[in-house]
């Protein structure tokens, strides 16, 4: 999230993918940063997925990736 | 909690607000960061194909750790190359 | 039956405010306790049953010394006395043979909630302080130095954070209301209120007695005359360049002496800069926005100084132009250009260099386009001054030395195809138009230089020096 921050500092368009475990702490951490950087999420955990399963994850998400970076 | 007065005529939001979106991502030079954990890469490997089919122009990137911010040099890489950017995966 | 004091609930009764600290508060505490009053102690939680080391009672209720013992009846006080008298006491509460072993009159010490160093916080977290900016609230993870960056509320500087107490502690600079509207402010014209000039003074790093200064020179900068949003949006180098006369520049530390120009004196650097804050963040005049300086100058940050009124062979800059004693004047300045002579030792040689070098402000072959301000040095001033010369005496000189042949100007000549257009040809051109050239008097006392600062456009399209009252 630092990154998005710092990106968007520098006039990239920013957005970052984490799992749902992290939703929370991805929502605090974005109140305390003061800097509400847009993420999406993905189902948890990720490290134990198949190639297929997590390649369907991809295309899942994939729709709200685009309206998350696009006005 | 620290307060600090608004110094503007306050016609505005005082929040950091993020940059304006663009319409869509054709002709765009969409940055992939990769934060090095273990099977991220396959989501991005994928989102990769399905943001070129967009018209998207992707370059891929991989900071050294997820334990830390990408260092000052990768981010100013990203900013020249890239007008969109998105970072996997956290979990 | 009682009374919500802020957010203290304040029962009928006896109540005292005191703080273990002081040794009159210690004394009275068996009458307190054989009194039964709600005791609320300043400075230590556990010695009474009154917790009020946030000060939020001391301050609502007004305390200025401790002991204080107050009646309270129907929410109401109906009595107060303060340090300890045994008459007094006894008066207020109705008991008598109070304190046996104590003397008749002690003084009261005074309370933490008067304390210099405290009342600017409690005025601000619980005084209706009057303050009506948005306040906001940084989040836990914000560098509060990053977070104005990140609002785009600073010059590129660090600023620093305008909390209430420090807005507060600047409005002490001035007798005006906060609410009061200073000025409009281009671009957005914006009505700017003393508290919003106040919030920019601070993160500028002004001190209070600053503010006055900062008042004025908004005021000049937004009279119609001196143009703002033209100057803000044009091209060209300028800025607004701020300069100081009467008792205020020395009584505030300005500097009119030695690098007067520079960088080092705090007013200097800070008053020119909260102009250009108010500017940027009540007026929303940002570079790249609505500022479209092809190059801009460094004096776009600040730029301010006082004019050297001790031994100048001239009168002050202000009141030669009709404003004497305190006052700021408002130029369109750019750059510095350097000026040296170090032969001259007649006023008319210096002047015929002075003239030479004002004749390049902008191109040697555009009359009557640009402004400027001459800064006479001391070594400089001396020559004029010796020689019983005043500014309208240098002027007229410089008026004569700088008209110019057109035959010089005209488009091509000199291989040059900058200048004026050939049906000028035959007639005499002044290189400033009337009012155009102002004369001021600053710096060291070595060094035979002196300083032009390049200005805006004349007239009409641009921008015409304001001068105005600075009230204290």
């Amino acid at each position: 999230m630092h990154d998005i921050a710092d990106l968007e500092r520098r006039g990239v368009v920013g957005l970052f993918l984490a799992s749902e475990a992290f939703a929370d702490a991805a929502r605090l951490q974005g109140e305390a940063l003061g800097f509400p950087a847009p993420f999406v999420l993905v189902p948890h955990p990720v490290q134990d997925r198949t190639d297929e399963e997590l390649r369907a994850t991809a295309e899942r998400i994939h729709p709200q990736v685009v309206a998350a970076l696009t006005a | 909690m620290r307060t600090v007065l608004d110094p503007t005529g306050e016609r505005q939001t005082s929040a950091r607000e993020l940059l304006p979106r663009p319409s869509s991502l054709r002709g765009r030079r969409v940055g992939l960061l990769d934060i090095s954990k273990a099977r991220g890469d396959v989501v991005l490997d994928r989102l990769e194909e399905l943001l070129t089919a967009d018209g998207a122009v992707v370059h891929r990137y991989r900071k050294p750790t997820f334990a830390r911010t990408a260092p000052v040099d990768l981010r100013h890489e990203i900013a020249e190359q890239c007008e969109v950017v998105i970072e996997a995966l956290a979990d | 039956m009682g009374a919500t004091v802020g957010s203290v609930l304040l029962s009928d009764g006896l109540v005292a405010v005191v703080k273990r600290d002081c040794p009159t508060c210690v004394l009275v505490e068996p009458v307190l306790r054989e009194l039964g009053a709600a005791v609320w102690c300043q400075d230590d939680a556990g010695w009474f049953d009154g917790d009020d080391t946030e000060l939020e009672l001391s301050y609502r209720l007004g305390i200025e010394t401790v002991p204080t013992l107050m009646r309270v009846e129907g929410g109401t006080e109906t009595a107060r006395v303060v340090g300890w008298s045994r008459e007094q006491w006894e008066g207020l509460t109705g008991v008598t043979g109070l304190g046996p072993g104590l003397p008749e009159h002690r003084p009261g010490c005074g309370s933490l909630s008067v304390d210099p160093g405290r009342i600017d916080a409690l005025e601000a977290r619980y005084g209706g302080s009057g303050l009506s900016s948005r306040r906001v609230e940084l989040a836990d993870l914000e560098d509060e130095h990053e977070a104005l960056f990140d609002r785009g509320w600073t010059d590129g500087l660090p600023v620093v954070p305008p909390t209430p107490e420090r807005v507060l502690r600047m409005l002490r600079g001035t007798p005006r209301d906060p609410r009061e509207v200073v000025a409009v402010v281009p671009p957005d014209l914006v009505e700017c209120t003393v508290e919003k000039v106040a919030v920019n003074a601070v993160m500028a790093g002004c001190l209070p007695e600053h503010l006055p200064v900062v008042l004025a020179a908004l005021e000049a900068a937004c009279a119609e005359e001196f143009a703002l949003h033209g100057l803000l949006a044009t091209t060209y180098f300028s800025g607004p360049l701020i300069v100081v006369n009467g008792p205020v520049a020395r009584r505030i530390g300005m500097n009119s002496g030695v690098n007067a120009l520079g960088q080092g004196n705090r007013a200097n650097a800070t008053i020119g800069r909260a102009l250009q804050l108010v500017e940027r963040n009540v007026g929303g005049g940002r570079p790249g926005e609505v500022d479209r300086a092809t190059l801009g100058n460094p004096g776009k940050t600040t730029f301010c100084f006082a004019e050297r009124e001790e031994d100048s062979p001239f009168a002050p800059l202000a009141a030669d132009r009709g404003v004497p004693g305190d006052a700021v004047t408002l130029f369109a300045g750019s750059g510095v250009q350097p000026v040296v002579d170090q032969l001259s030792r007649d006023p008319e040689s210096l002047a015929r260099t002075f003239a030479a070098c004002l004749r390049v402000n902008a191109h040697p072959k555009l009359p009557m386009a640009f402004d400027a301000m001459l800064v006479v040095s001391p070594e400089h001033g001396r020559v004029f001054r010796e020689a019983g010369w005043d500014r309208a005496r240098l002027l007229a000189e410089l008026d004569g030395l700088l008209t110019l042949p057109a035959g010089e100007l005209l488009r091509g000549v000199g291989g040059m195809a900058e200048g004026v257009p050939a049906n000028l040809a035959g007639a005499d051109l002044p290189k400033f138009r009337p009012g155009g050239l102002l004369v001021a008097h600053a710096g060291g006392d070595a060094g035979l230089f002196s300083a032009i600062i390049g200005g805006w456009v004349s007239g009409e399209a641009g921008s015409s020096p304001v001068s105005r009252e600075v009230h204290a």
